[in-house]
This record gives structure tokens, sequence and C-alpha cells, in this order.
């Protein structure tokens, strides 16, 4: 690899920790706008909050709509990160040194997105502690049957570990960045950070070991959360919810739209911090095939679907699914099945694989159309139930774009603070795919 | 609307938005409950424990029928009206008329004390006594010049004292009474004066027929006595050892009564007369007449079926068909009545259908001339045409309105609008700013039924009793005191009355009762018994008639209509607004109606062939052109009335009349013409022809159900007669469950639902909206689907080879209580829970509004308050203390009334026993004038409702998702084509 050559420690380094330089007007010219319309989300919830969750488009039997929508996508979201840290860490797959970092970084912040939404989306939120099984004097317990209950420990759980793992990834790191900076206050944040890391061989040894466990511990994670998260639904019994095949189905799917958002968040800034040389096209490519296996089994899911409302002879069950691809919300179906299952095709050939365009085209359409997968199961979903005099149909109200938009302002702008505070490639995990350095090379 | 305010945040609004914004910690605080007051009763007045509710007779006046009602008292406020099960009318059960009547009590747009414009440009509030004291005046000033013969008192059929009252204040005064109904059923009277020598309305005995067949009657709306009769008819359409009667209703239109038919007959308007005689023609020529035909051969010989076919466009072989079971069957009976009936033929034809009765030998015990109805002494329309002419010339001075709003329910043609202003001075005792009591020169608000004393008589066999059941909610005054304080004022008339209130006049009047009624003891016991009771029920014989010859040398044509355009058009009244006068109670215009499910607005109902030709859809906009006047309103396409007909609901279109009734929908009274039936003189209601044409206007049509059909659901199932009468065979397959089943201890509480015997009519809707204290939410809402029912009417059309091609069946959806709830295993938090009796019980404290429970509700029942919702001051004061009032973000739903269900335990403990079967009853059960709900304890193998349950008919709705409901619904029976 010829643009390897010219990579050497001291220049990883520098490259790497440049990046966390004083921000740039382009910098606050993202970040600005961010702070405003997570401002206008956290106006758009406590108008909610304060006149009631009717100023969102809920209407009977529609119970659920954009703030679930928005959960499981964000959840989605989240899995490639600990997929790519552990999973491919523990497959030994090296296209996933240069990504990883930020696929993580990626990970915790849809994760920390993701746990409003079950908060937003309560009528009283004031009260969503009661979720929590705390000991209380009014013998007060939570249900243990319910899917919701289930759902609080997955995301927990999942946001403890991927913090956790995020920060034990990123210490070498830190303290490469500490002996770099020289100004007091962030001397000192890196310093404690660091957790005073000295890079032995000692601690080398204990922290690749360490490393390994937390890869072993999250693995499990990666497809128990989202099975979770698809069990909301699939533990009901409503057509189209109640169906076997939703944890690998929703595993399959948070995967490719996790993907689809690590190639969306990493080609601008691997031009705009020209980090041509550490994201290589192998690295895109890798996850491209990954792209192309998790379409497939989601696409798989879309025609078996269909298979088994029909083959089950429930009319119910069969309608809903009629009605999916010819109701009113047919616009939508098509766009998921288009986005996740046929602009994913050209990936087949290497030549798109390697061209950096149109994977980033592809990505940006992939979330458009796994947004619209999670959206399409919640809402036509309840919009057809069994009773046909209890049918409605639901849009969203301002409110509810409102506070979408606001999510993603909100990831976006932990995103761009992680951007310039922490190493967002991982200096110590690319020197160990680069050559042993040469006697004239500085550390 | 009742609820927050959305969207358009006020400045203060959002300065406290801001305020809030500042600190995460001020929004937890802001968010919290709000803080409840109690306020204890320290001294609680005499006769009034706190927390145990008072019950009193008295009587609805909410329509003509006058059924006998008990209203609940708690802590001196009305709060629920219930059947009084006492009354020979309504035994036990309600409307939603009646339900409502609460709600014009407790009305925020009622006026709140005497109004008067005499000295201003618009009327002003001011004091009773000045307001006595003007009316005095005026009629002091007309005696001083001598006009004494030009007041008129405009009222509805009031019988009784107060009527009494009011026809010797006007003798003393020399002014006269006019009674007038806007459905007065004047052709009725006539055609039974011809066909019988009696000018009288007799009451029916439709519980006594086995084959009903009605022209135009919708007696489950509107017609005459609609609870009793909905009763009688579902006493004679339930079934009864495997067997069921037969009902066959002839309308242009499938009304909500016709939907309910076995046959709907869709016949040409305006030409029953022909029908009937057709049908008469056919048992007298095939010697199924008991009398032969009488002295009428020769008359029906001119109307063969053929002839009668081509004449009403219902096919001959329906006509001997109906001929064939109407004089097969062993005791049949046709009525008829309605507007669809009522053109300028009406009398003819309601003597037609006397002649039907008389050729089938049914003139007899089912109608019944020994208790006629006081309808029947109602004003003739004439009486209203002179009196407008007579205003109009200005020969009246002084008119009284009372309890009528002609301005709304006359015809615009009749000019009664510019009439009234030609009048010097109007007084109306409305206690609502109707149309009419806007152009008063002096209002003189009137104690609402509830708060005042007073008796009916709906028919001559009942004296029913009015007593006011709290004190007045504004500063209003009964009539009858005002006339005889009036009167004590005026000098000549010092003297007439010896009574100073109307109670005195009232007990005074009924001495003279108690004198007629044998064996009552003295009169204190008498008064307090009919107070008890609710009246004074007599018994009295029937009365044997016999046709009149006269009849045979009648003429009969068909109805003549004006107007140039291609449809016949209907006005027909609702059985939720009756002529107008419910609309302004928010919980009748939020009753979905039956048939459209449409809520809150006016619709005009379009043939889908019709619709198609006119180019419009369900929710465009028509307009329909009579020579009298244009409306535009909404379209809903209906398969259930001709493709030459259009219909349009009366009782909407209101110009004033309160906040919920103002601006809403269109007056069809408006384009009718002044016509009349040439015999009796009557309103013809059915006479004129309008052009459609289609507007550049649409909206979503509010409705409550979107669908028509079950798509293969089986939700709302039916058997057919002849499997009905093998006997079905009844599979008892338990399916196999992995867990076993659950045991309940003493009480299962489960209901049982007869989907025979609903007629639809929704009264269970509106009891259960007093009960529970449902929010209503207004048309916007209703829109999203955010109206608050726990308890909805289905309506499904279903597929049949009947006459009409289509079936419409009813079935109510509540809260099944299931035993296996979809509901209960996944709320995080247990809000909803299984009690040990077998209910879903549904804590509203612990929720935290997931809504998880109602996406895995089955039946979905279960409503979300999307926002506190309120009820303006004073309609909160209905609200009934032992229901909680749901706050924005929690679940709610039916709770098969367990405010009821802990009282009776309750008393049941005191007394050391168990609950017994039919010890209460819940709401909607209570007010179903059809007694199709059965509720109790299903764990009790004697009760009725165990005993319903394992009916033959008896299905669990989608019993294939294995939820183990607690509500058993019994099969609705088709009758094939025999």
């Amino acid at each position: 690899m010829s643009e390897q050559n010219t990579l050497t420690y001291a220049r990883v380094n520098d490259d790497i920790i440049r990046m966390l330089d004083k921000p740039t007007f382009k910098w606050w010219a993202l970040f600005l706008p961010t702070l405003l319309f997570v401002g206008f989300g956290l106006f758009c919830f406590i108008y909610q909050v304060y006149t009631g969750l009717g100023v969102a488009g809920y209407r009977h039997p529609v119970f659920w709509g954009v703030y679930i929508t928005d959960f499981v996508f964000w959840v989605g979201i989240a899995h490639s990160g600990t997929l790519i840290s552990a999973i491919l860490f523990l497959f030994r797959a090296n296209f996933r040194m240069s990504i990883y970092r930020i696929a993580e970084g990626m990970t915790v912040f849809a994760v920390l997105t993701a746990g409003l939404f079950p908060i937003i989306h309560l009528g009283r939120p004031w009260n969503f502690y009661w979720l929590f099984p705390y000991p209380n004097q009014r013998e007060l317990w939570v249900n243990f049957k319910s899917p919701l209950l289930w759902d609080v420990f997955a995301v927990s759980t999942y946001l403890t570990v991927s913090s956790v793992f995020f920060f034990i990834g990123l210490i070498p790191d830190i303290a490469a960045v500490r002996d770099r900076v020289k100004e007091v206050p962030r001397k000192i944040m890196y310093s404690v950070l660091s957790l005073g890391w000295k890079g032995s061989n000692w601690e080398w040894l204990h922290y690749t070991r360490a490393y390994l466990f937390f890869a072993a511990f999250a693995t499990p994670l990666v497809l128990s959360v989202h099975s979770v998260v698809s069990w909301d639904f699939a533990m009901s019994n409503l057509p189209g919810w109640h169906t076997t095949i939703f944890a690998p189905y929703f595993v399959a799917g948070a995967i490719f739209s996790g993907l689809g958002m690590v190639i969306t968040l990493t080609v601008p800034i691997r031009k705009i911090f020209h980090l041509e040389d550490y994201i290589t096209l192998d690295n895109y490519d890798g996850m491209a095939k990954l792209i192309m296996l998790t379409s497939g089994i989601v696409g798989y899911a879309y025609g078996i679907e269909f298979f088994m409302a029909w083959y089950s002879g429930v009319p119910a069950e069969w309608y809903q699914f009629y009605y999916r691809a010819t109701g009113e919300y047919a616009l939508f179906y098509w766009i998921m099945v288009v986005c996740n299952v046929v602009i994913p095709l050209p990936l087949w050939f290497k030549r798109v694989r390697r061209n950096i365009l149109a994977l980033f085209i592809i990505s940006i359409f992939i979330n458009i159309g796994m947004w619209f997968e999670r959206f399409n199961i919640i809402v036509i979903s309840l919009s057809r139930g069994f009773d046909p005099a209890a049918w409605g149909i639901y849009t969203p109200s301002w409110v509810e774009i409102g506070i979408t938009v606001g999510s993603f302002a909100w990831f976006f702008m932990f995103f761009l603070i992680f951007l310039k505070t922490l190493p967002s490639v991982s200096i110590a995990e690319m020197k160990e795919i680069l050559p042993v350095p040469k006697k004239e090379a500085k550390t | 609307m009742s609820k927050d305010k959305k969207g358009g945040l006020k400045r203060r609004d959002f300065l406290k938005i801001i305020g809030v914004a500042t600190g995460t910690a001020a929004v937890a605080s802001s968010c919290s409950p709000p803080v409840e007051q109690i306020i204890p009763y320290v001294i609680p007045p005499e006769g009034i424990i706190p927390g145990v509710p008072n019950y009193y007779a008295s009587t609805c006046r909410e329509c003509p029928a006058g059924c006998g009602v008990i209203v609940k008292n708690r802590e001196g406020r009305a709060i629920k009206i219930e059947g009084n099960p006492e009354s020979p009318i309504n035994s036990g059960s309600s409307c939603a008329m009646g339900q409502a009547a609460l709600q014009g009590l407790y009305n925020p747009d009622r006026v709140r004390s005497p109004l008067s414009n005499i000295d201003a440009e618009k009327l002003r509030p001011l004091g009773w006594a000045d307001a006595e004291k003007a009316l005095t005046q005026k009629i002091e000033e007309l005696r001083g010049t001598g006009k004494t013969g030009n007041i008129v008192f405009l009222s509805n059929n009031i019988t009784g004292s107060l009527g009494n009252l009011v026809d010797q204040w006007m003798e003393a005064l020399g002014g006269k009474h006019i009674q007038y109904e806007t459905y007065a059923h004047e052709p009725l009277k006539e055609a039974n004066k011809i066909s019988f020598g009696i000018e009288k309305i007799p009451t029916y005995h439709i519980e006594k027929t086995d084959y009903l067949l009605s022209f135009g009657a919708d007696f489950i709306e509107t017609w005459l006595s609609p609870v009793e009769y909905t009763k009688q008819f579902s006493q004679m359409h339930g079934v009864k050892d495997k067997s069921v009667g037969r009902f066959v209703h002839v309308e242009p239109r499938a009304s909500l009564t016709a939907s309910n038919a076995d046959e709907w007959i869709s016949v040409k308007p305006g030409t029953e007369a022909i029908l009937a005689l057709g049908i008469a023609n056919e048992i007298v020529k095939s010697g199924n007449s008991p009398n032969g035909g009488g002295g009428l051969r020769g008359l029906l010989s001119q109307y063969p079926a053929d002839k009668a076919s081509e004449i009403t466009d219902v096919p001959q072989e329906v006509i001997s068909q109906i001929a064939k079971e109407f004089s097969s069957r062993k005791r049949s009976l046709a009525i008829g009545g309605g507007v669809s009936v009522t053109g300028t033929n009406a009398t003819e034809t309601l003597v037609a259908i006397n002649i039907l009765n008389y050729v089938a030998g049914n003139i007899g015990d089912t109608v019944d001339f020994g208790d006629t109805l006081s309808i029947s002494t109602a004003d003739s329309f004439q009486d209203i045409t002179s009196l407008v002419s007579s205003m109009e010339n200005g020969d009246i001075d002084i008119l009284f309105v009372y309890d009528v709003n002609p301005v709304f329910t006359l015809p615009k043609q009749l000019n009664f609008k510019e009439a009234l202003g030609k009048v010097p001075f109007v007084v109306s005792f409305s206690s609502f700013m109707d149309e009419t009591t806007e152009l008063a020169n002096l209002v003189l608000p009137n104690n609402t039924t509830i708060e005042s004393w007073g008796d009916y008589s709906p028919r001559e066999s009942v004296h029913a009793l009015i007593q006011p059941v709290m004190s007045p909610v504004f500063n209003t005054k009964s009539t009858g005191d005002v006339i005889l304080s009036v009167s004590g004022q005026v000098e000549e008339l010092n003297g007439k009355f010896t009574q100073t209130t109307f109670y005195d006049y009232l007990q005074d009047s009924w001495k003279e009762k108690w004198a007629g009624a044998s064996g009552a003891g003295d009169f204190d016991t008498f008064w307090k018994q009919s107070l008890e009771k609710g009246g004074y029920y007599k018994d009295l014989p029937s009365k044997t008639v016999s046709v009149s010859p006269a009849v045979a040398s009648l003429k009969f044509s068909e109805a003549e209509f004006i107007g140039e355009g291609d449809f016949y058009f209907i006005a027909y009244p609702s059985y939720k607004y009756y002529d107008g006068k419910g609309a302004n109670k928010p919980w009748l215009q939020e009753l979905p109606e039956a048939i459209t499910t449409g809520v809150w607005s006016s619709w005009v109902e379009v043939h889908p062939d019709t619709a198609k030709k006119l180019g419009v859809e369900l929710g465009d906009f028509l307009s329909l052109e009579s020579p009298q006047g244009v409306i535009e309103t909404q379209v809903y396409v209906y398969q259930g009335i001709r493709p030459d007909t259009l219909s349009v609901m009366i009782g909407q279109g209101h110009t004033s009349y309160g906040r919920y009734a103002k601006d809403r929908g269109v007056n069809p009274i408006d384009i009718l013409p002044l016509a009349t039936d040439t015999k009796s003189g009557g309103f013809a209601w059915l006479s004129t022809k309008v052009s459609a044409a289609k507007i550049n206007k649409s909206e979503q049509f509010v409705q409550t159900q979107y669908t028509t059909t079950q798509h293969d659901r089986d939700i709302a199932q039916a058997i057919s007669l002849t499997e009905l009468e093998k006997g079905i065979h009844h599979e008892e397959h338990h399916e196999a469950d992995f867990y076993p089943p659950r045991e309940y201890d003493r009480y299962r509480w489960g209901m049982a639902i007869d989907l025979q015997k609903c007629v639809g009519c929704g009264s269970c809707v509106t009891a259960c909206y007093a009960e529970n204290n449902i929010a209503f939410v207004g048309k916007e809402m209703v829109a999203k689907r955010r109206d608050m029912a726990w308890i909805r009417i289905e309506r499904y059309f279903e597929e049949s080879n009947n006459n009409a091609g289509f079936q419409t069946r009813f079935l109510p959806m509540l809260c099944q209580q299931c035993g296996n709830a979809p509901c209960e295993p996944v709320c995080p938090v247990y809000a909803t829970y299984h009690n040990p009796e077998g209910l879903n019980g549904m804590v509203y404290n612990r929720c935290v509004g997931t809504r998880y429970c109602a996406n895995n509700c089955t039946y979905k029942v279960r409503k979300f308050n999307w926002f506190t919702y309120k009820w303006p001051e004073p309609l909160d004061w209905q609200l009934n203390p032992d229901v909680s009032v749901r706050s924005k973000g929690v679940m709610e739903k039916c709770t098969f009334c367990v405010q009821r269900i802990n009282h009776s335990k309750d008393l049941a403990k005191d007394e050391g026993r168990d609950v017994s079967d039919g010890e209460f009853k819940v709401a909607c059960e209570q007010a179903c004038p059809a007694e199709a709900i059965v509720f109790g304890n299903l764990e009790d193998k004697e009760s009725k409702v165990s005993k319903q349950s394992h009916d033959d008919r008896g299905y669990n709705v989608l019993a294939e998702i294995n939820t183990q409901p607690g509500i058993t619904y019994l099969k609705k029976v088709t009758q094939d084509k025999a």
C-alpha cells in the first residue's frame, strides 16, 4: 500500500492531534446551528409537557409515532459502533482500525439521543423514574413482564458498557494528547482522563487484556439490545408486530443503518481533516461489503413478512401487509424498499464500493430508508389493527418534527464537541498496523 | 372546546414557558399534577349525608314522550338522570336526549337572569321584580287601550297543571293559548278520524306482534315514544324460544329504524298509500283476509299489485311476499308516520295503513285507542299559520313564547321571524338564548325541568310529576310562579288565582286527581306516593273501534312535490337533537350518529350512484336548492337511500342557541316549502324536490368510524334463522393453554350483549359519558380520532340477500375486561392489572402514559388523555364525585362502572351477604332501551349474565386472540327471504 508507506508514527501523532486544534470558523458555523436546533427541540418538548401530548400528531389508534421511530432509529445507529469496535476486533478485521473511534463515539452519542425518546414520548414524563425498580415506601414495583421494562435495562446497560468501552480505548490516545498540549486547562483535563498512563509494557499488557475482555463483554450486547428493542413490538399481539423474525431482522437493520451512518459521518471528516491516508478505500470496501450483507438480510425480511402474512391465512395479518404496500402509507413503504434494498445494489460492484462519493450518497439513502422502516413498522401496523372500526391515520405534527430535528442536532452537537476534544482516529491502533519505525524517526 | 389551548401561545404562556426553560429543576416542578383542594362539609345541610346520593323521581320533557326519570343528587347537585322503572312508558330505560338533559341544566350558555330591551338597544339583565313589573305594566297598558284579545301564549304541548294555568291566565286576559309541536302528527289524528271516527293518536303494543310493518314510522328515533317502542320492539324482535319477530320497514331512506329492520323496502317517496293498498289488495285477493276485506274490496281492487309496483318502485313479488307474511303471521301490525310519509297525501297514506291493518284483522289490542296520546291535543298547523298572519297584520300586541323555537323550526317561507318583528312586545320564557328568544323584548328564563315543580301527562293513563331535584343553578324562575306573581300584580286579575306559588297550584290541581283516584288514602299519602313513583298511573280499558264505511269512497293519491329539482328531499328529525332542541348539548353533539358515525355537524345522504353522477365523494360539499332557498352541506355517500332522494337531518344550523349549537351545520327546514297535507292541514314535511350541484369545497367528514365493512374479521356475527331453529351445534372446544385458567373467588364480573336487540341508538354511550366523567372534546379533536368515549357503537354494512342488498349491524364495543388481557403484561408500572374479580383495573395515578396498553389492546377500547380536558363552568357541576376526573397523560377505559360495583359490595357487606344478581345495573345497561345489555356475576351460575353467556348464539369477539373476554355477544339473527 503506497500511501501507507508515507505514514510514520510521528506523522500519525501530528495528523491526529492536529484535529484537536482550536476550532476554526467552519467548526463554529456547524456547531452554532446545532445549538439552535437543540434549543428549538427543547422548546418543543417543554411546550408538549406544558400543554399535553396532544400537540403531537397522535390519534387513536396510533399511540406511538415519530418519537418511538426516532428511538429505534437512534438505537439502531448505536449498533454499528460496538459492532466495529468489539466484534470486528475479535475477528481481527483490520479495516476497523481507522474508523472504530468515530463509530464508538457515534454509538455513545446515539444512545444518549435514543434514551431521550422513551421519556419524551411519555404522557407524564415527569414520572419517568417510576420505570426504574427503586425501593420506595409505597411498595410500588415495576412489571418485569413488560418489554418496555426490558428496554429500560437494555438501553441503560448498553449506554454504560459502550461508554466504558469507548473510554478504555481512549486512554493511551488521551495520554498522547496530554503529552502534546501546553495550555494548562487542557493539560489538566487530559492528565485526569489519561489516568496516569505512561505506556509501559506492564500497562500495555493489562490494557490489551482488558480491551479484549470488554470487547467480549460488549459483543453479546450488539445482538441483545436490539433484540430487546424489537420485542417491544414482537411481544404484542398486533398484526405486523407479532412476529418471531423481529429480533434478527432488527439486529441486521441496526447494523445496516449504523454502517450507513458511519459512512455518512466519516466521508466529510476524512475530507475536511485530510485523513485519506488513515481511512482508506480498503476500509470503505470492508464496510460496504457488510452493508451488502445486511441489506440482503433486511430485504429478505421484507419479503418473508409478506410470505408469512399470506401463508398464515389470518385476514388481519394479510391485510396489514397488503395495506403497507398499497394503502395511504404506500409511499413510505416503497421509499423504505428502494432505499434499503434497491439503492445498495450497486455495491456489488467493486468500483462503486471504492467510490467515496457513491458510498456517501448510498449511505444517506440508507439513513432515510431505515428511518422509514421503523416508521412503517410502528405507524402502519398500529393504524390497521384487528378492529376495523378503530382504524385511523396518523400524521406527525410540527412538535414531533421539531423534536426529531432537535435530536439530530443533539447528536451532531456531541459529535462536533468530540471531534475537537478527543482523537477521532485511534493513534495507538493506527500504529499497530504501521511498519516498525526506521532509525531516524522520532517518537 | 373544552381543552387546553393548543397552538397560538399567549404572551403570558410564553413567559411561563421561558421561565420554565431557565432551569431543568423547574421543569419537573411545573409539570406535577395540580394540587386539588378538598373543601369539607363542616356542617352538612339537613337531609344531605355527604357521599350518599339522593334520588328523585321526575319526568323528562326533552321530547313529548314524557318518560319517567330518576335524578341522582349528590351534595345538592343533580349528577345523573336514569329511567324510572315505575314509569309505564320507559320502564327504567332512557335515551341519549334524556341523559343529556343535565347538560341543558348546567349549560354554560343559559340565560342567567331576566333580560329586557325595553329601555335599551340590546337585551340587558335586570332583576325579577323589575322584570315582572315591566310585564305587568305592558299588560295593564294594553288593557287600558281595551285591546285585550291580542295576547297570545305560544307554547309546546304543555298538558297538566301548567297548561291549565296558562289557559286560565289567557282566558282572564282575553288572550289565546296556542300549543305548537314541531312534529304534531296531525295526519295521524285525521286518518284515525276518517278511519275510526276518533281524532286521537293511539298507543301501540309492538311487543304483542310478531310481524311489524312500518311505513316511515321512525319509532326507534323520534316517533311518538321512542324509548317505549324500542323496548317493545326489542321484546318482539328478540330471540324467544328459537324464534324472532319479523320487522319490515318502508321508507325512501334507510333510517336508523330501517337499519334495524329485517327488510328495508325502498319506496318511491310519497307513494306509500298505494303500496299499503296494494298489499291489502293482495291479502284480500288471496283470500287471507279474515274479514274478506269488509266493504273495501271494491276500493282495493283498484290497486292490483302490478299497478302498485309500477307506482311505488317496489317489485311486485315483494308486494305479494309482504302480503303473504303480513296476513299469515299470528299477530301482525302496520304502523305509519314520520316525516317520510308526511307529504301532501299524509292522511290518505295513514288511512291506507289503517285499511291494511283492518283487512289483515289487526284492529284490536295492538292498537289501543283506550289510551291515547296527549300530543293529540296540540293545536294544528293552521292555527300557527293564522297566528303568523295576525302577527304580520299587527294584530298581536303581546306574544309569549314558552319552550318552543318557531324561528328555527318553522319553514322560512312562513316568515315567522319577520312577523315576530311586527309584534310590539315579545316575552320569551326560554332558559336558552335561541333564535326566537334573541328577538324577544323581555326574557323571563324558566327553570329547567330538573329545577322546577310541574306535571305532564303524555297520555291519558299517565299523570307524571316533575319535581325540583336541586335549587336553580342561575337566577331563573319557574314560569308558573311568574304567571301567578304577575297575575297578583295586574289589578284586574288580583284574586283570580288563590295560590301564590305554582307548587300550591300544582297540589290543588292534583287534589282533583286524588279525588278521582279510588282508595288512595288521604291526599298527603297520595301526593307522596305519586312523587315517589314519579306520577299517578292508571289502567285504562282498551276501546274497540270499527272502520267507518266512508273509507271505501276515499280517493288515494300520490304526494305532490314543489320544485323542479331532480331529487326528493327528506328533512328528517334527529334522535339526538329532536327538532334542534338538543343541539346545545355537547354530549349529543359528540354522540356519533348511528348510520354515519358523524358528529358535531350536518350532512346530506347521497346514494353512491347519485354521488358518482354529481361527481362528489365523502366530505365534498353539495348545494341543495329548492324554490325556497339553498343550503350547502357535506356529502355522506350511503347505499341506504334511493338514488332519486337526498336527505338532511334536522337539528343543526342554529344561528344562536349557545356555543355548542351556533354556526354548526345547516337547517334543512329553511328550504322546505310551506306545503300542507290536504286532508289534515298539518305541515307536509316531504313536499319538495331539490336540485343538487357540487360546489368547490371539501372537508374531512368528521366521524368516529371510517370503515364500513368488517374486512372478514367476523366482529359483528350473525346466524340465520334457519340455523337458529335447527339448533346450533356448539363445539365446546377448549384449546390447550400454556397457563392454567384464572381462578376467581366470589365474583367475576361479566356482560352479555344481545346484538339481535341492540338498535344502535347510542343511549349507552351518553349514559357512560354522564356516569364516568368522560370529557367531550369537540369536532376538531374528534377529527383527530381523539374522542374519549369508553363505549362505541360499531356500525358495519354487510352484504345480504335481502331486498336492500345489505344489512346494517351494530355492535357496542367497550373494554372486554379480558381474562387474559393483552394490556396488562405490557404496562411497565402495573398501572393496569387484573383484579381478583376479573376487572382490568386501571390506576390513573400510577399511569405514566407509555400507551403500550392501548397499542396492544385487541379491541382498541382504551382512550388517552391527550390534554387536560375542561368542562366550562357550570357543566363541571355534573361530574360524578365517585369517579376520578382524569388529567393529561393518563390512559382510561371502561371500568364496568366499578364505583357501582363497589357501592353494591359495600351494601352487601354491611348486610353480611353477597351481591345478588340484578341488584345494581351498570350505566350502559341501565340506559339501554332495548335491554340488549346484561351485566352481572359470571361466577354465579344462576345469574342472568351467566345463562346468556352460555347461550347458543354466544361468542367472543376475536376469540382467536385468546384474550378470554368477560363480554359475550349474542349473534344477530338474519332472516333469509322466506
